[in-house]
């Protein structure tokens, strides 16, 4: 982990750009989780929390574009290919979920994102 | 408790029936000015909760467009049982379910779209509604709720200041949008468009300039693609979203009246009892 600060500066931006946004969207899917049930009525902190959360996921997507573009221009396909599948999992979790099994869908996010973090930093 | 906000007005054997249906998040109170013009223009009126409204904020979350869908054109088909006319008018999301009825069932003798919302447009939708494509199709939308903010769809003052006290106590309607609910409501929105065209029954489509939910391009839409020889597009200069509780709520009851009657074969009142 001190490895992995002290190199930074060394890594990809748009490769820092997926591990930090994807931390902070396990950290922000953790926290809805447990908070929609006790705090249903709290609209107000909802609609920021998911305006923030839209944000991040939009960093994420920009993060995953980028180094998958770059990994096409440099030669790395395999590398494009396994970032583009996880470019397209939120989108296909969000197609099948239902309000009813919102719990273990939130936890399938949360378990993609897991799996695409340690791709990530596998990179490194 | 849904339905002790249904309604009906009835007179003794009218032939002649207009159902109604409220807006996203609303309910049938809403309607209620409308219905009773409707009514004392010798029409029956009713007026259903749709599912998921009138009860928690949770089951509006649980409801697909589908839903409100198959128990509107359900509350059609018992009333074509029982009438000679039935005329389908809506507010907001309530009439892209009108025209959706109205393409299925060709025998709708005319359609009443107040407000029709096939775009999120209008101009208190936040800056951040660029964002809204993600939040909808991720699990984000059953996380979000678009809080209900002034001018709660209102052009009159003191209506707004009772309407946001009203909603604050959740008894006339919730006082947030939840995306989810968006979701279905612009799925079914896209679902009209792309059939639009097999409306064929009369429409009358009014619409504020200043619609703060959504902008004049729905109705323009609605009019420019039904098949409908008989469409009529009125535009109000001085009202919002809820144009049937704001300023040019008599004007629109009028103008709604006048086009149901010009449609109708059926004998009001006055000529029943003349009759016998």
């Amino acid at each position: 982990m001190i490895g992995f600060f002290k190199n930074i500066g060394s890594y990809p931006a748009s490769l820092l750009l997926i591990i930090f946004s994807n931390i902070l969207l396990i950290i922000g899917f953790g926290i809805g989780k447990l908070a929609m049930w006790k705090w249903e009525n709290a609209v107000k902190f909802f609609a920021v929390f998911s305006v923030v959360m839209s944000f991040l996921i939009s960093a994420y997507f920009i993060g995953i574009l980028w180094f998958s573009i770059g990994g096409l221009i440099s030669g790395n396909i395999i590398h494009s290919a396994i970032f583009t599948v996880f470019l397209f999992l939120p989108f296909i979790i969000g197609h099948f979920a239902t309000y009813k099994k919102i719990q273990f869908y939130s936890d399938i996010q949360i378990l993609t994102l897991i799996i695409s973090l340690v791709v990530a930093l596998s990179f490194v | 408790m849904s339905q002790e906000l249904d309604f009906q007005f009835k007179h003794e054997n009218c032939k002649r029936a207009v159902l109604l249906f409220h807006g996203m998040t609303g309910s049938p109170f809403e309607m209620k000015k409308i219905g009773k013009a409707l009514f004392d223009a010798d029409f029956d009126v009713y007026c259903y909760c749709l599912p998921g409204h009138g009860t928690s904020p949770i089951s509006i979350k649980a409801v697909r467009w589908q839903d409100w869908y198959l128990e509107s054109s359900a509350h059609y088909r018992e009333l074509s049982k029982n009438y000679d006319e039935v005329f389908l008018g809506g507010l907001c999301m309530g009439a892209v379910l009108a025209l959706c009825i109205a393409m299925e069932y060709k025998d709708v003798k005319g359609i009443l779209g107040l407000s029709t919302t096939l775009y999120l447009d209008g101009w208190t939708i936040p800056w951040y509604n660029f964002l809204m494509p993600i939040g909808l199709h991720t699990i984000l939308r059953y996380y979000y709720s678009f809080p209900e903010r002034e001018p709660y769809g209102l052009k009159n003052e003191a209506l707004r200041r009772k309407i946001a006290a009203l909603q604050k106590k959740n008894t006339v309607a919730l006082d947030n949008y939840p995306m989810s609910c968006i979701y279905e409501l612009l799925k079914m929105s896209r679902f009209a468009r792309h059939n639009m065209s097999k409306v064929l029954s009369p429409v009358l489509l009014i619409h504020s300039k200043e619609d703060d939910l959504t902008s004049p391009k729905s109705a323009e839409f609605v009019y420019k693609h039904v098949s409908s020889e008989n469409k009529e597009y009125i535009q109000l200069e001085n009202s919002y979203h809820l144009v049937v509780m704001d300023n040019e709520r008599d004007f629109v009851f009028e103008k709604c009246i006048s086009f149901l009657n010009t449609l109708s074969n059926s004998k009001n009142s006055k000529e029943r009892e003349f009759a016998v």
